[in-house]
């Protein structure tokens, strides 16, 4: 599903370049869940907005789903976003002027996607993620577990065949964020949803099933994690 | 997706209700103003354009030779319209018009009433289509007895009886009979007259008139051209009309042309026989005054939405990576823009209603808004879309662009849109202080119209015309010796017409010297004795006119010094100068140089004469001795006592200056009115951006003051940036402002000399202005506790 040769990522200034990111080289197959992990300032963040397309990289090729996206305009980039990527953010990044129900409704105007099989599927979402109660809330009136419920039914609201989550449970605490982690293995084990996330914890990379370690812009180490780890 | 795009628009407009409010109030009164404004550009541009055939139809103008210019007149030769019509292609119909003598007494029964009138010929009211309500404008004015009265004065005359043949007593001389009623005329009409008759009975009241030579230009004349026939080609043929049927005239060019009657109105300044515009300008000047409201308060918006910037940057950026293209982006943005621009509307419409009736009295205009007109409407609603539009198209541009993974990373106020919005803000003040300017310069040279001496005793004297008994020499007489044993007046004369208002021109006076070429143009009046000091005019030399020399009732002539100045006299008392047929006339006085018929422009070189005949009315100097409504009220009940016919109508020639001023008031009251409201809004945009900065640098204070800064360091440096701004805006509209004034006073013969002061007053209230607005925020910032900004971080 995503192909990355020889990814590199720098910036330069008075001449000297940084490095963010170097050879980066790898392959996510559909229905993975895989957790990219590293100290601060590795690259962790630029390598999943690369991937995400947020970023371009300087240097090396980028494929999605067999089509080069590396030097994508904008408009075809859009059209990605809206069918086969969704972003999950730390800061959970709801729209405050907007209701719990319209928050997730968003992607699937984007989408145009018809009124009845808008309602049907957030009446899913809602019911799956138990925030019925809460759909006509704004952001600032949830609790940072609840926020993040949202933020992850509106990430899954367009049907994505790909999540991308900048540590989604870094703002928090252990029992809400191991919540949000059986989610994802959950909708990536029932639903093949593939899942890349950018964690700190351990923990939490143990619910995927394969980890980037990365090190100062370089791939140090690609392991699969053992099932028995996983519960 | 519109739906919701509205949705969110108003929530977050609910939720900044202070920015919304401010927003919306800059744009309502911005509104106010630009509505204003059209709504009284479109009241001068309407003017004359109610006729059917205002396309076809033309006024003549005459260019001649006046004092070696060409200067241009719309009085011509009486002959012409019907000998143009006769022997040239092209005409349709033709009428003349003459407004000669044109306030008198009309009678009915008891009721008697000062109206004014028009003498027209019959095809005049097939040219213009005034609508009828009885009669019809075939036969109408086929009787010289015959005449057309207006609504008002049917109502006035007859109340609710048919006036269709009732009897009018005319100047209680002649019996007249009602042809016809007109509604009456719309104020936005450059002919307005009561009553109307046809030229026939002109012909009856001067029957030398029918003789006129082709030099004598003495009535206006409107011709209707043929479907098809160019303006161009008709001119070309009329051009040495004149000159071919009297040959004399030619040193004097005396060259005719056809003019759109529609444009008379606006475009009514000649030069060198050229139209170089006239009101227009002054149109211009309002629509552009107009649109520069308006963009003040577009930019406001503009300023106030990108400041905001850092706000919306995280939805934007959220939006974008849900898959947002940018254009839905910009449609939100806009939605939001429109929102507001169609309150402000609302509210600005409210205000208009509610100021429109306080306007038409300042101005003494009447416009009323036409609900049921569709410009109107159109009008109304693209500028609700043109002020939404150009508001919102920055903010939505600005905030649609922002990179998603730079503001969702967190995102510091970016210093690009900064600049510009900076640039917004000078160009906002430029134009407010342009304004100021323009506004303290207008107000100075009224002042200094108003005030410049103008050589005659302007508070004193009063008018009186001459009608009914008064014309009998015998009565005039008594009426004046009464007056001064009374003690309501000191002297009086008798003098060509309205005091303030201008006269005849000759070109026929000789002089000793006078070159053979010479066309030189000199003004007359007729006055009686005791002329200057009747005025309260100095004499430079020589005497007054005086019942004590014989001589003066026939053969003596007083001179302004203008009048000397362009016959070269070195000794002017006791020339002999012809003038016609008369007898050699002498001077026996020179006067002072005074302003009664303009106070911008130089006087004009006049002659006076002693003539009770050709006299109209009576000056009087007024007592100082009481006051003036006593005097007023005595020469009332006097005249009515020896001229009971005639109502008394005194008329202050202190009026009649004022009204000289008229469009310098107008353009005064409009300046100050809407430099005052550009300023205003400019504060609140100010404002606003004041309230953003103070939130933005919350910390940095907060830090400042913990490091020990005390209140009126912070002060200084929140300020420092905002009087750059208002220091720049001033170097950018002083200079811009001085080119336009002095363009302007251009014009005026007699004006103010160009001084700093208007500059500096204009510097500094923009200054104190702008410090004020701006220190009411940052004042706020500077006391706050500097804990709570910075516990959140």
């Amino acid at each position: 599903m995503i192909q990355l040769k020889n990814i590199e990522k720098y910036y330069s200034s008075k001449g000297i370049k940084h490095y963010v990111l170097r050879h980066v080289t790898t392959t996510i197959k559909q229905g993975e869940f895989v957790s990219i992990m590293g100290p601060s300032g590795a690259g962790k963040s630029t390598l999943l907005n690369i991937l995400g397309m947020l970023e371009e990289p300087t240097y090396g090729n980028y494929e999605f789903m067999d089509e080069d996206v590396t030097n994508l305009n904008e408009r075809k980039r859009i059209e990605l976003y809206r069918n086969h990527i969704g972003f999950v953010f730390q800061a959970y990044h709801l729209i405050d002027e907007m209701t719990v129900y319209e928050n997730i409704e968003a992607p699937l105007l984007y989408k145009k996607i018809g009124s009845s099989e808008r309602k049907s599927r957030i009446a899913d979402l809602l019911d799956r993620f138990n925030i019925v109660a809460k759909k006509d809330l704004f952001p600032n009136q949830l609790s940072g577990g609840q926020q993040q419920l949202v933020g992850i039914a509106r990430a899954l609201a367009a049907q994505p065949s790909i999540i991308l989550a900048d540590e989604p449970t870094g703002n928090l605490q252990s029992a809400q964020a191991e919540e949000i982690m059986q989610l994802f293995q959950k909708l990536n084990k029932e639903e093949g949803i593939t899942i890349i996330q950018v964690t700190h914890s351990e923990k939490n990379a143990e619910y995927g099933n394969r980890i980037l370690h990365i090190a100062d812009g370089v791939v140090k180490d690609d392991v699969a994690v053992r099932d028995s780890v996983k519960i | 997706m519109f739906k919701l795009n509205l949705k969110i628009a108003i929530r977050n407009l609910w939720k900044n209700k202070g920015f919304t409010l401010i927003n919306i109030g800059g744009l309502a009164i911005g509104m106010a103003c630009c509505l204003m404004l059209l709504l009284y550009v479109n009241y001068e541009w309407s003017y004359d354009k109610q006729f059917k055939n205002i396309d076809k139809i033309y006024i003549t103008g005459l260019n001649l030779k006046f004092n070696g210019k060409l200067a241009t007149t719309m009085a011509l030769p009486n002959k012409l319209s019907k000998a143009a019509m006769e022997e040239l292609p092209g005409f349709k119909r033709s009428a003349r018009a003459s407004n000669e003598n044109n306030v008198k007494l009309y009678s009915h029964g008891q009721d008697n009433f000062k109206l004014t009138s028009l003498y027209v010929d019959p095809d005049f009211i097939k040219i213009f289509d005034y609508h009828f309500i009885y009669g019809d404008a075939n036969t109408a004015l086929n009787e010289p007895g015959s005449l057309i009265i207006n609504e008002t004065t049917a109502k006035k005359l007859f109340g609710t009886q048919n006036p269709i043949g009732q009897r009018i007593t005319y100047d209680g001389k002649k019996e007249l009979k009602v042809s016809a009623v007109i509604e009456d005329l719309p104020k936005n009409q450059s002919m307005q007259f009561d009553v109307l008759h046809p030229w026939s009975f002109l012909d009856q009241i001067n029957p030398d008139d029918k003789d006129n030579s082709w030099g004598a230009i003495t009535c206006f004349t409107y011709f209707e051209l043929k479907d098809n026939v160019s303006m161009e080609a008709t001119n070309a043929l009329l051009q040495k009309f004149i000159v071919n049927k009297e040959p004399e005239l030619k040193k004097m060019t005396y060259e005719p042309f056809l003019f759109p009657f529609a444009k008379r109105h606006l475009y009514e300044d000649f030069q060198n026989g050229k139209s170089v515009g006239g009101r227009i300008d002054q149109v211009r000047l309002f629509v552009f005054l107009a649109f520069c409201v308006l963009l003040i308060a577009c930019i406001n918006y503009m300023n106030l939405s990108t400041a905001r910037s850092e706000k919306r940057a995280r939805e934007v950026g959220v939006r974008k990576a849900l898959g947002s293209a940018r254009n839905s982006i910009m449609g939100q943005f806009m939605i939001e823009s429109l929102i507001l621009s169609f309150v402000a509307m609302l509210i600005a419409f409210t205000l208009l209603e509610v100021l429109l009736p306080y306007f038409n009295n300042l101005l003494d205009i009447k416009i009323l808004i036409n609900y049921s007109s569709l410009p109107f409407w159109v009008t109304l609603c693209s500028l609700v879309l043109i002020t939404g539009l150009l508001a919102g198209s920055y903010p939505a541009f600005y905030l649609s662009s922002f990179i998603p993974v730079k503001v969702l990373k967190g995102f510091k106020g970016s210093t690009g849109s900064l600049s510009i919005r900076k640039v917004l803000v000078v160009l906002q003040f430029s134009l407010s202080i342009c304004m100021i300017i323009s506004a303290i310069v207008i107000y100075k040279q009224i002042q200094y119209m108003r005030d410049k001496s103008l050589g005659f005793d302007v508070a004193a004297l009063a008018q009186i015309d001459l009608e009914g008994e008064l014309v009998k020499p015998g009565k005039l007489e008594i009426f004046k010796n009464e007056l001064k044993r009374a003690g309501a007046i000191e002297a009086a004369t008798e003098y060509a017409g309205a005091f303030t208002r201008g006269g005849n021109i000759t070109g026929d006076l000789s002089w000793p010297g006078k070159p053979k070429n010479d066309v030189s143009i000199v003004s007359y009046r007729s006055t009686g004795f005791d002329f200057a000091n009747t005025a309260g005019v100095k004499l430079v030399a020589g005497r007054d006119f005086s019942p004590k020399f014989p001589a003066d009732t026939t053969t003596s002539l007083l001179l302004n010094q203008e009048a000397v100045k362009l016959m070269g006299l070195k000794n002017p008392i006791g020339t002999v100068i012809h003038w016609g047929d008369n007898p050699p006339l002498k001077v026996v006085g020179v006067v002072h140089d005074f302003f009664n018929e303009s106070l911008g422009a130089k006087v004009t070189p006049t002659v006076y004469y002693y003539n009770l005949r050709d006299s109209k009315s009576l000056l009087l100097k007024l007592s100082n001795k009481q006051s003036l409504t006593a005097s007023i009220e005595m020469i009332k009940e006097v005249s009515q006592r020896l001229n009971p016919a005639y109502p008394a109508e005194i008329k202050l020639v202190s009026e009649g200056m004022a009204d000289k001023i008229r469009s310098e008031k107008l353009l005064s009251v409009l300046s100050n009115i809407f430099g005052g409201f550009a300023i205003f809004i400019s504060c609140l945009g100010l404002l606003g951006l004041a309230l953003y900065m103070a939130e933005q640098r919350s910390k940095e204070i907060s830090i400042r003051k913990v490091l020990g800064a005390n209140l009126s360091d912070i002060l200084v440096l929140l300020n420092k940036d905002f009087m750059k701004l208002v220091i720049i805006s001033n170097v950018i509209a002083i200079p811009v402002a001085y080119i336009l004034v002095t363009k302007w006073l251009e014009k005026y013969d007699y004006k103010i000399t160009m001084n700093p002061w208007p500059f500096v007053l204009a510097l500094l209230t923009s200054i104190i202005i702008a410090l004020l607005t701006v220190s009411l925020q940052t004042f706020k910032v500077a006391k706050a506790n500097a804990v709570d900004a910075l516990k959140y971080e």
